[in-house]
């Protein structure tokens, strides 16, 4: 094997930082458009995404497609088998994420914004713990849904995963820009997001508009939780936690509120932390992608596609 | 007015819900805490029952119950039957602390067992040292376990020698001269034996062409991966855990990284393989005992424990079952089940015979034992070499 090449290096590191940073993505647009909304960081949205993860394993176990003898090797996952397990998964994480709206937030809607956002976060604690009763601690294996296949182009490698976790990320993003501004539902949400009062004396439902906001971030949450599933097939009830952190940093880096800003603070905060551990040390990536970030923010405080005027999404 | 009462209230109740699920962990670890009786001995347990290496725990306090079920099924300790208190520590070094203030204090044991990772080890080993009660680690291999005190011992091998076996192992037998390291920086265990492989490949002749860390609860590996494929080494030797081994090993193979991995006694666990799929395939780790062993202690134990358990046992239920039977050798060898008595016995160990080897506690309380080499075939290990503490240096 010949050197590896700087430059080939080097865009190694940005083509691993693509695919991390689609995930942060698809996971920050979950925090932005709960805030766009409501105003408030949906701090269990992390727990969503590994509840996503959980429940397409529950359905591939049931499906008898995990193997019983630990010494024996997971069989791969056929295709249609695959997309209906994602659907269910998405399915049963809507539903979460409207149960926990409606019994968490939707009381204290209107207690001011430190309330929810409290309950945000013991919903997101009972969730890990609870998973952690639940689920057991040990981490379980993915079933395989996809065999692993690597592409080289020049030198830089791309595993089919990481390919199926941006390019899914896209399309997801696009669909959702669009819903959001083409469609009926979608603008009763951009209305509820710049004045939920008018909103509602305009005959707006704001009680199924926030529901089905809560439904949508939940549904790409899942959707996130089985992609990182595929690329890192070992799912513990705490996978949530580091995510879920990048993506909020992710989501008011890019612009809170904001899509594409959320996909644009993802992708920057993971080819940062790639670029970082490619050209310094990898356990430092963390600390100077977040120094990065801090920057940004102190010159544009909103984000970077964040508007400093009061309307979202 | 109210809707701030219903706020409290709402806040109490997640309170409790959560206090309630905490607490239900908590309940499971600890056994009856009856007051000492003087027909007992009380041995105070502390491992991993939960959290990401819940597996080293449960495996571990597998081989402590069955030890502990034949001496007392044969009797106990002369006449004094065993009586096991067992604590979770969480997976968190910070939690072993905090139970061992509590077995040392409101249990009141003779003599402890734990824990498997070095670093609630050390954590746990000034708080035993400080009560006068001797603490026995199955299975943490870190130097700086046993400098805790002169209460603490342990029954395994040692990272600096686990760490030059290793070294060892890949420069002389298979022959490998650029090797490449990938630890887990906040990691006492991953650490050490990073830094012992390090220093005694470099004394063997051999060089490290990449050195790679990373921090916290990672579970993927990419840029790691990255910055040692492009430095093209024979060997890399990861010495972590099995939870992260393998999500390492798939990231190696995604980006055509075909060198072997080589590791330490963390891979060990009867989910690796699987973890793993087949990218662990021709790849190497120390182990403490040969399971294939004519021995008849050791073919006795594992009939024993598939009976027990109906699984396969590792090598930290054989430590954990080393450990007991010579907390019971210390109490024959001191003359009772006094924690001094005990902590005088466990230093005049000599010649033990174990499941794990037959090994003796030097003065620095540390177990002096050979390490066997295990290649991953298939779902299958198989022994490589034997390599003797003398082999080394």
């Amino acid at each position: 094997m010949a050197e590896v090449s700087l430059t080939t290096e080097l865009l190694q590191y940005v083509a691993n930082g693509i695919a991390k940073g689609s995930t942060y993505a698809l996971m920050a647009v979950g925090y932005t458009l709960v805030y766009g909304v409501l105003q408030l960081i949906n701090f269990a949205h992390a727990e969503v995404y590994m509840l996503g993860s959980y429940f397409a394993w529950f359905q591939a176990k049931w499906a008898g497609y995990l193997p019983d003898d630990k010494g024996a090797r997971a069989e791969t996952v056929p295709i249609g088998m695959v997309a209906l397990f994602v659907a269910g998964a998405m399915a049963a994480c809507a539903l979460v994420g409207m149960l926990i709206e409606r019994v968490a937030y939707r009381p204290l809607r209107g207690a001011g914004r430190l309330a929810p956002l409290i309950t945000a976060i013991g919903v997101s604690l009972l969730l890990q713990y609870g998973g952690q009763v639940v689920f057991g601690t040990e981490p379980k294996l993915f079933p395989t849904f996809a065999e692993t296949r690597v592409y080289d182009v020049g030198g830089v490698k791309f595993p089919n995963t990481n390919i199926y976790i941006v390019l899914t990320s896209v399309v997801l993003m696009l669909g959702l820009t669009l819903f959001v501004n083409k469609t009926r539902p979608g603008a009763a949400m951009r209305a509820c997001s710049h004045d939920m009062r008018t909103a509602r004396l305009m005959g707006v439902n704001v009680n199924a508009t926030v529901s089905l906001t809560f439904a949508i971030g939940s549904a790409l949450a899942a959707v996130a939780g089985v992609l990182v599933a595929m690329d890192q097939p070992a799912i513990t009830p705490l996978m949530g936690v580091r995510i879920g952190l990048k993506a909020f940093v992710a989501a008011v880096v890019g612009g809170i509120g904001s899509i594409p800003g959320a996909a644009l603070g993802g992708l920057l905060l993971g080819v940062s932390e790639s670029v970082v551990s490619g050209l310094w040390k990898p356990v430092y990536s963390e600390a100077v992608a977040f120094v990065f970030l801090i920057v940004v923010l102190l010159v544009k405080p909103s984000g970077i596609l964040g508007k400093s005027v009061r309307e979202k999404v | 007015m109210r809707k701030a009462l219903s706020l409290l209230a709402l806040l109490a109740l997640l309170a409790v819900a959560s206090v309630a699920l905490l607490g239900g962990c908590k309940d499971k670890g600890g056994d009856n805490a009856a007051a000492t009786e003087s027909g007992e001995i009380k041995i105070g347990v502390f491992l991993s029952l939960s959290g990401k290496n819940a597996d080293f725990g449960k495996t571990t306090k597998n081989g402590i119950d069955l030890a502990v079920e034949e001496i007392n099924a044969s009797g106990g300790i002369g006449g004094k039957k065993i009586v096991l208190v067992s604590k979770d520590t969480r997976s968190k070094p910070e939690e072993a602390q905090t139970v061992a203030k509590a077995l040392a204090t409101a249990d009141k044991v003779a003599v402890a067992i734990g824990s498997v990772e070095s670093g609630q080890s050390i954590k746990a080993a000034p708080v035993f040292q400080e009560a006068g009660i001797p603490m026995v680690s199955p299975s943490s291999t870190n130097p700086d376990v046993t400098k805790q005190g002169d209460r603490i011992f342990r029954v395994c091998y040692l990272d600096d020698f686990q760490g030059q076996a290793c070294a060892a192992f890949a420069f002389k037998d298979l022959g490998f001269k650029k090797a490449a390291i990938i630890f887990a920086q906040d990691d006492d265990y991953s650490k050490g034996l990073a830094e012992f492989f390090r220093s005694s490949f470099k004394a063997l002749g051999g060089t490290i062409v990449e050195d790679v860390a990373f921090q916290g609860e990672v579970s993927e590996f990419k840029d790691q991966v990255s910055k040692i494929a492009a430095a093209n080494p024979e060997v890399i030797f990861a010495p972590v855990y099995y939870g992260s081994i393998g999500l390492i090993a798939r990231d190696f193979r995604k980006q055509g990284v075909k060198a072997p991995l080589l590791g330490g006694d963390g891979w060990e666990s009867p989910q690796l393989i699987q973890l793993a799929g087949e990218t662990l395939e021709g790849c190497y780790f120390g182990y403490h005992y040969d399971p294939d062993d004519k021995d008849e202690k050791v073919q006795g134990y594992l009939k024993a424990y598939k009976a027990k358990f109906n699984t396969e046992p590792n090598s930290l239920s054989a430590l954990g079952y080393d450990a007991v039977y010579a907390i019971k050798k210390a109490i024959e060898l001191g003359g009772g089940a006094s924690s001094d008595q005990i902590t005088e016995g466990l230093r005049k160990v000599v010649d033990f015979h174990g499941v794990t080897g037959t090994f003796s506690i030097d003065q620095n309380r540390n177990a002096k034992k050979p390490i066997t080499m295990l290649k991953i075939g298939g779902t299958n290990l198989s022994k490589v070499k034997v390599i003797q503490p003398s082999d080394v240096k």
